[in-house]
């Protein structure tokens, strides 16, 4: 039995909905707007629990467990704290600038959490360049950081905002060369079609090799591009105080707070995506009753499953490894992941060229 | 990773400053080519992620513990130090007089299990161990030790009356434990010592004021042996409080101290200043 699955974007549907009347389009796009609101807070207030409780067990320690069970309300609390807080602008600093760049910060991941496929009809925007929109969207998340570091006019939040900035469109370009693998064997920009390309395995996979590599490339340079360790130069506590958000204090340093944990998501959801899947059932090709068990779980689920245990990859590989140099950080990209990445690509066109996959592709 | 073996160590014999000295030599270790370096390296790495999962999934890897709920459990390394304290050595005795004894009187400990003490015909009594030789406040590098000694009544000779120990002067050095020749103070382990005031943390520690549990077993008659000790209280004396009332604290009865060695009598601001 072969399942297929209605690819449909609420877009999509709102713009459907426009035959039947203004009211449905609206609910639709009202429904698109409480998808990344409601997983903003949600992931913003889950993840920060969840790293703080994961890195309390990598180091032998509890973590929160006093307000609520397993201190799940702590995160809330930490939250009312914070709303609380003084805002405090440093006095020679540039005001506006200051005040805004948390909120560009947070933009980036926002973004890209709208054309995130969650499942096979829960994503919000399906647009024909998702690719390029993602990594375009998350090459500009640096300018947040940038703004935020310069304007607050401190010299450690400066020089954490210049090596913010050289990481990022460093680790850009492995990042983006690991995309373009995916891209040449699913031929699609797509990210919906990327992930119903993955119906009879996942690209991680079913590329000899080649698919792996790109995996792997794609978490360290997405790990780098995302400011944690180990490659939080831009942050460095042990060297630049707090890096590029000394300054901010209250809200405002929530926001590059939370900022950095949807990015954390956003990653991990697009590896999941383009590696593993994204809301595809685990799949081997022709094996038809293997797959219709698999079929069992709803799409969602396995999107969730996937991305937490990306999301639990990053987060062990944190609060395992100590933080790079910065120079350390330079020759990983330029002398290895760079070459290796566009090896990789070359590898990858070969096996796009020859259909030499497990389980061929049908079409070629 | 390249280490050297002790194998490859070769010694010889080198003329430095003219003279012929014996040196270890160690060789130049090869570098490793740079796939050997990637490999070692990655392995490397996954031997730490190996180790933290395994923290990870192993509830008894982890160290933390609840503080104030785990009172009753709470263990401590045998080193710890919390708090001086005297040792007490535990003696059974029969009782022979079969006299109630006067709660109010202030030369009698009266231990909370008296009246079972009493059905049963014997009493647990318990004595320290010090003579009052002044060992450890001769030790004590900050002065946070004064003992002061009496004449006994009954025994007629030299014997301690008050130990009094500053704990907010007290480095938990164990010198003075170390000096003791009678075993007769260890470092306690009771923590929560915090107060509001410091004049607070200057305890009296000796529970009564007498010859040590050597001499007082000696002596059969129990009567005697009650003659011999008089109760102190933990925080008792004109030193702790220095004859101040404290709020919630009432000041203790002032008596002035006779020094047994001296013969002088101390006066309150002394031990203060």
């Amino acid at each position: 039995m072969d399942t297929t699955y209605q690819v449909k974007s609420i877009a999509e549907q709102a713009a459907d909905s426009l035959n039947v009347g203004i009211l449905p389009t609206l609910g639709y796009l009202g429904l698109a707007l409480l998808l990344v609101a409601g997983l903003v807070v949600v992931l913003g207030m889950g993840l920060i629990w969840l790293e703080r409780k994961i890195a309390a067990h990598f180091q032998c320690r509890l973590g929160p467990n006093r307000v609520g069970p397993f201190g799940i309300f702590q995160t809330l609390m930490d939250t009312i704290k914070l709303l609380f807080k003084e805002d405090i602008v440093p006095m020679r600093a540039d005001k506006t600038l200051h005040l805004f760049a948390p909120f560009l910060a947070l933009a980036t991941p926002v973004l890209i959490l709208g054309v995130i496929p969650y499942g096979p009809l829960q994503q919000v925007a399906d647009i024909s360049i998702g690719v390029l929109f993602v990594s375009a969207v998350g090459g500009f998340g640096v300018m947040g950081i940038l703004v935020g570091g310069w304007s607050s006019n401190n010299k450690w939040s400066t020089i954490g905002a210049m090596r913010a900035g050289a990481q990022i469109i460093s680790y850009e370009l492995s990042a983006t060369l690991a995309l373009l693998v995916v891209v040449l064997f699913s031929g699609s920009m797509k990210l919906s079609a990327i992930v119903t390309s993955q119906h009879d395995g996942w690209w991680v996979w079913r590329a000899p090799g080649v698919g792996l590599l790109a995996f792997v490339i794609y978490l360290i340079s997405s790990t780098a591009e995302i400011n944690r360790l180990p490659f939080d130069i831009p942050e460095g506590e042990s060297e630049l105080a707090a890096g590029f958000h000394t300054e901010y204090s209250g809200m405002r340093f929530s926001f590059f707070f939370l900022a950095e944990f949807i990015n954390m998501f956003v990653a991990a959801g697009l590896a999941a995506t383009l590696f593993l899947g994204g809301w595809m059932p685990f799949h081997i090709g022709d094996w038809a009753s293997f797959n219709a068990v698999m079929d069992l779980i709803p799409p969602v689920a396995w999107f969730s499953l996937k991305a937490f245990f990306i999301i639990f990859l990053i987060m062990w590989v944190r609060w395992t490894f100590p933080r790079l140099r910065v120079d350390q950080l330079m020759h990983l990209e330029w002398r290895f992941l760079l070459p290796i990445g566009f090896a990789n690509l070359i590898a990858a066109s070969l096996i796009a060229l020859t259909n030499f996959y497990f389980y061929p592709l049908a079409g070629n | 990773m390249a280490l050297v073996s002790p194998k490859q160590v070769r010694y010889e014999r080198r003329s430095i400053a003219g003279r012929e000295i014996p040196v270890a030599v160690a060789p130049t270790l090869p570098r490793h080519s740079v796939p050997a370096r990637f490999f070692s390296g990655l392995y490397s790495l996954l031997t730490g992620m190996k180790l933290t999962l395994r923290y990870f999934v192993k509830p008894s890897t982890i160290v933390t513990r609840q503080y104030p709920n785990n009172r009753e459990t709470l263990k401590f390394p045998d080193r710890y130090r919390a708090a001086l304290k005297f040792k007490y050595v535990t003696v059974r005795q029969p009782i022979t007089d079969w006299e109630f004894p006067d709660p109010k009187s202030p030369t009698l400990r009266l231990p909370a299990s008296l009246l079972r003490d009493w059905s049963r015909g014997y009493e647990d009594a318990s004595y320290h161990k010090c003579t009052g030789c002044k060992n450890c406040e001769v030790a004590c590098p900050n002065a946070s030790i004064r003992v002061v000694t009496r004449i006994g009544e009954v025994t007629e000779d030299r014997e301690v009356d008050r130990f009094i120990w500053r704990m907010d002067s007290c480095m938990y050095c164990n010198a003075c434990v170390q000096a003791c020749p009678f075993d007769a103070i260890e470092m306690g382990h009771d923590y929560e010592n915090a107060v509001y005031d410091r004049r607070l943390l200057v305890y009296n520690l000796n529970r009564q004021a007498g010859p040590p549990a050597s001499l007082v077993t000696e002596e059969e008659d129990i009567t005697v042996r009650r003659r011999m000790m008089s109760h102190r209280e933990r925080c008792g004396g004109p030193i702790p409080l220095n004859g101040h009332a404290l709020p919630n604290l009432h000041a203790l009865p002032v008596t002035p101290i006779v020094d047994a060695s001296t013969g002088s009598i101390e006066r309150n601001s002394e031990a203060e200043s």
